[in-house]
């Protein structure tokens, strides 16, 4: 068949028929070798990307660290509530789920409706759901419902010490106070629970899951003293409704090393629910800016975040100043007429005859005007400010709490004799109460300024950790000091203080009584600072009293808060001398 | 004649390699769509079933084929030449089916066929016809030559833009070149045609990247794109193609287990269609991946040896077209799956889903078998 022999395979057929059979294997080795790429260099990454695409990651709260006072007594705890959230794709019966959490719940339909139609892998319906309520929907048993226990900051002791520790918001972050100062120790970690799902976030029961427990927060360990508070709160109100001041702050302190044992800021407010406007808010139609304002108010802690002129309380740096400045000596006279020219300003002292002739002693007891200028414009701008520097006035005082104000002083090249003669008894710049405490408690305390604050250590899985805190040597001479103390136990003793005097426990201290800006509007503060015993200072105490209605004198308001304080706390807190 | 009956040549290797690779593409059909069978259908052997029917059609229909003389299906070529052009112009017409967006297939008594997948076989028999009628001498010639090159253009260009199926169209005119090359004793015109294509191919995809900024795009250049890289697309364009690499990837060398996949529970569209491989890839690993390409090579070199020992130029240029459509079909749907090139709608010969291309290979089989049979043992 000549047709036949035509078509048969040439040799070049065959050839070629080889060569694409070797081109082939070439691009399958090509192909094979791209795959062991992919296989074998690449596996991690893409076992990686590829398990992270497979896993659902739920988180656990962490428990926050608790708030423990002095003496041991938690002031800031938690309570287990629970988090209810839905996973679309599980749900198998919407409208059972639908009427079941808003029944449970007390939300509306449609609100929940809105969240179990949404397609998300999973949907938070509502968190800090009471347990009881969270274990009754968690035994209805429906599909595609999770509940998550989950914590709650519970405070037991309600307002007492609110703006200090402070409260937490929706996921336990700390929002003001020590919870947000200490935020990173109490928070603690956060734990996971890794589900694997397909596509549609199903989770597949055979590959089970993996959990990565949560780290509780660590413990903070406070010097305040859950029982003093109480005390110091219970005086505030007291004399707040009394004398119908507009806000009473109270500081106890151990003026040695810093550590602060009440402080008090009255009104204060519920932790447990903090966003609660007061009642003449309530039916008010305040936008949330204005919410804001009122609750920033409310939560604001006059004792670190407001300033005020401290009066005569502030003769204490005066004295102090003198007599390390060498212009002052216990034995100097001063003679007052009732007033004294600083220039052509007539400057009067309170008691209108004056006090005639003094020494300085009793010119401090008097608390005498004249006779502090006297001592200011001995001292001169340069020798004061740099006494009022060395005090550490100048600076905040470091306390472990957010929003601490600084001091409003008169810069040093704008202080001229007239300026001198006022700070000196304490007018015409303005310090924050816990300022005036923590400076007066470093000049009785032998002259260490010392960093006041509360928190004395944590205690976590971790182990412990002490805080420790800066303080300043030496910033004036324990001689001065020894001078200070004892001026001011005379004062308390048988001068303006005299109404804090308690009966066998050398307390000393001083008034004051300023007036708030602007002059002349008729609003007073009272206050009064002092320690005991006085030959070893212990225990300080400032009190102050925003615009008291009647009698406004420190001496006769301020002081005799100090003494029922002191009264009671003294005994409980030191040894009888 | 001394009628001594010959000893006749049956290819018991090729049919071992074939149903092997078909069972072996029934289990990771059943293993990777079980998940979407049942979420879909409610049924998770929905799929299986389906290709379960399509293959034992096609078998049935390979025997067929196998026992005809392949001699028989010359006088068809060009009716089946014409044939093919006709199918594709029914997509337009009622019967034809679009799914996934996409126009492709028409219904035949019940059954829905892709034209493409007649079209490729139409063309490997009216091509090895063709080149049998213009004999040796003129296919050497210019005019030959072109002629051979320029038939399938038509009906690429139909499958192309009438059924939007791209890589149809470049597997039939593949399928064309490997033949004329195989047919034509020629090489320089085929290094050139080689050279152009690199060429267009490298220039077209630096135009590509250049424009990238431009907003107007078709869908193909951001394709082009997303291959060169993915995870910056990987929220649209590139999202199978990654989805596919973290298949691969995360198999390792041994793999997860056949069944294990995870990326077949709906993470990886299409999985069992032109992705099936990556899931082989994670399931069975780096071994189970080449010991697929190697039952590959192994079923293209019987094809070599049938179509060099095939009786006559019309028979061996018939295997070669057939091992041209496979192996096309094989290396550019493992290259897409590892993204070595674009991704572009390929599946995967046997193993992949598919009815159609199940029955239609599993003929071309019934066709190479057909042309061993013709071999006298001698020759082998």
């Amino acid at each position: 068949m000549p047709e036949r022999e035509t078509a048969r395979n040439k040799t070049h057929n065959r050839h070629k028929i080889v060569i694409v059979f070797f081109l082939c294997t070439i691009v399958f080795l090509l192909l094979a070798g791209r795959l062991g790429y992919l296989m074998i260099i690449s596996s991690e990454h893409y076992t990686e990307r590829a398990k992270s695409l497979h896993e659902r990651e739920r988180s656990i709260k962490a428990a926050r660290g608790r708030i423990i006072d002095a003496k041991g007594t938690v002031i800031a705890d938690n309570k287990t509530v629970c988090t209810i959230s839905v996973i679309h794709n599980q749900i198998t019966d919407p409208e059972g789920v639908i009427a079941a959490l808003s029944r449970e719940l007390g939300l509306s339909e449609d609100f929940v409706r809105r969240r179990v139609e949404k397609y998300t892998s999973i949907e938070r319906i509502r968190s800090n759901v009471d347990k009881t309520i969270g274990d009754r929907i968690r035994d209805l048993g429906l599909d595609g419902v999770k509940v998550d226990d989950d914590y709650k900051r519970y405070y037991p002791y309600g307002s007492l010490a609110s703006k200090v520790l402070g409260f937490t918001g929706g996921d336990n972050q700390g929002i003001i106070g020590l919870e947000v100062k200490y935020e990173e120790y109490l928070m603690g970690i956060p734990g996971t629970i890794l589900t694997v799902t397909d596509a549609k976030g199903v989770e597949i029961s055979t590959q089970g899951e993996e959990r990565i427990e949560p780290v509780s927060g660590s413990d903070l360990h406070l010097s305040l003293d859950i029982n003093i508070q109480s005390y110091a709160t219970q005086l505030a109100m007291q004399v707040m409704e009394n004398k119908e001041a507009e806000g009473v702050s109270i500081i106890v302190m151990n003026p040695s090393n810093g550590e602060i044992i009440a402080m008090v800021d009255a009104p204060e407010f519920d932790l447990n629910a903090p966003f609660s406007l007061p009642l003449e808010y309530q039916e008010a139609d305040l936008t949330s800016e204005e919410t804001q304002n009122v609750l920033n108010g409310i939560w604001r802690n006059s004792c670190i975040n407001d300033t005020y002129e401290p009066g005569s309380a502030f003769k204490i740096m005066t004295a102090a100043a003198g007599l390390s400045g060498g212009v002052l000596s216990l034995s100097d006279t001063f003679s007052c007429p009732g007033y004294i020219m600083v220039e052509d300003r007539r400057m009067r002292c309170h008691k209108p005859g004056g006090h005639g002739g003094q020494d300085f002693t009793e010119a401090t007891k008097n608390s005498c005007n004249p006779a502090f200028v006297t001592v200011g414009l001995r001292l001169g701008v340069d020798n004061f400010y740099h006494y009022f520097e060395k005090f550490g006035l100048l600076k905040k005082t470091g306390i472990d709490l957010p929003g601490e104000a600084n001091t409003i002083m008169h810069k040093k090249e704008n202080m001229k004799a007239v300026e001198l003669a006022t700070v000196s008894f304490g007018q015409s710049f303005q310090v924050t109460p816990i300022q005036m405490a923590v400076t007066v408690a470093s000049l009785v305390n032998g002259g260490n300024r010392i960093t006041p604050h509360f928190a004395v250590k944590s205690v976590g899985q971790e182990g412990e950790e002490i805080f420790m805190y800066p303080y300043t040597e030496d910033i004036i001479s324990d001689e001065v000091g020894g001078i200070l103390r004892e001026i001011l136990e005379e004062t308390v003793a048988d001068g303006t203080g005299r109404n804090a005097y308690v009966e066998g426990w050398h307390v000393a201290g001083k008034t004051a009584t300023s007036q708030t800006l602007p002059r002349g509007s008729g609003k007073y503060i009272a206050s009064f600072v002092a320690f005991a015993p006085a030959y070893d200072p212990q225990i300080l105490a400032l009190v102050i009293i925003n615009n008291p209605q009647g009698v406004y004198y420190g001496g006769q308001v301020a002081a005799p808060v100090v003494k029922h304080l002191f009264e009671n706390i003294l005994p409980y807190a030191l040894e009888k001398p | 004649m001394a009628k001594r009956k010959e000893e006749k040549f049956f290819d018991y290797s090729l049919l071992f390699i074939v149903l092997f690779l078909t069972c072996f593409g029934l289990v990771m059909i059943y293993s990777v769509s079980s998940y979407e069978g049942s979420m879909r259908y409610g049924d998770a052997a929905y799929y299986l079933k389906s290709q379960l029917f399509a293959t034992i059609l096609g078998l049935a229909l390979m025997i067929v084929v196998a026992n005809i003389p392949y001699h028989f299906w010359q006088k068809f070529a060009t009716l089946a030449f014409i044939v093919s052009h006709i199918m594709i112009l029914l997509v337009l017409t009622p019967i034809g089916i679009e799914r996934n967006n996409a126009r492709r297939w028409i219904d035949v008594f019940g059954i829905s066929l892709q034209p493409a997948e007649v079209a490729k076989l139409g063309m490997i028999l009216f091509l090895a016809s063709l080149i049998c009628q213009m004999g040796p001498k003129k296919i050497r010639t210019t005019r030959g030559f072109l002629t051979v090159l320029l038939m399938p253009v038509p009906i690429c260009i139909m499958v192309w833009q009438i059924t939007t199926n791209l890589s149809s169209a470049i597997i039939i005119f593949g399928i064309a070149l490997l033949m004329l090359f195989v047919a034509s004793p020629d090489y320089k015109r085929f290094i050139i045609i080689g050279s152009a294509g690199a060429a267009l191919v490298a220039i077209i995809i630096f135009t590509i990247i250049n424009i990238s900024t431009s907003e107007n795009m078709g869908f193909r250049s951001e394709r082009v794109l997303a291959w060169l890289d993915p995870e910056a697309f990987a929220m649209d364009t590139g999202f199978q193609t990654l989805q596919a690499l973290y298949a691969i990837g995360s198999g390792g060398i041994l793999g997860k287990g056949i069944g294990q996949s995870m990326q077949k529970l709906g993470f990886l569209p299409e999985a069992q269609n032109d992705m099936i491989f990556s899931i082989i890839c994670e399931e069975l690993g780096l071994f189970g991946a080449i010991a697929i390409i190697l039952m590959f090579l192994l079923l293209i070199w019987r094809l070599m040896v049938v179509a060099n020992n095939a009786n006559d130029l019309f028979g061996g240029l018939l295997v070669v077209g057939i091992m041209g459509h496979i192996a096309i079909q094989v290396i550019l749907n493992i290259a897409v799956v590892t993204n070595t090139i674009p991704n572009t709608g390929i599946s995967l010969p046997f193993i992949s889903y598919g009815g159609s291309s199940a029955m239609f290979l599993l003929i071309e089989i019934g066709l190479v078998l057909s042309v061993a049979r013709g071999i006298k043992l001698k020759d082998v």
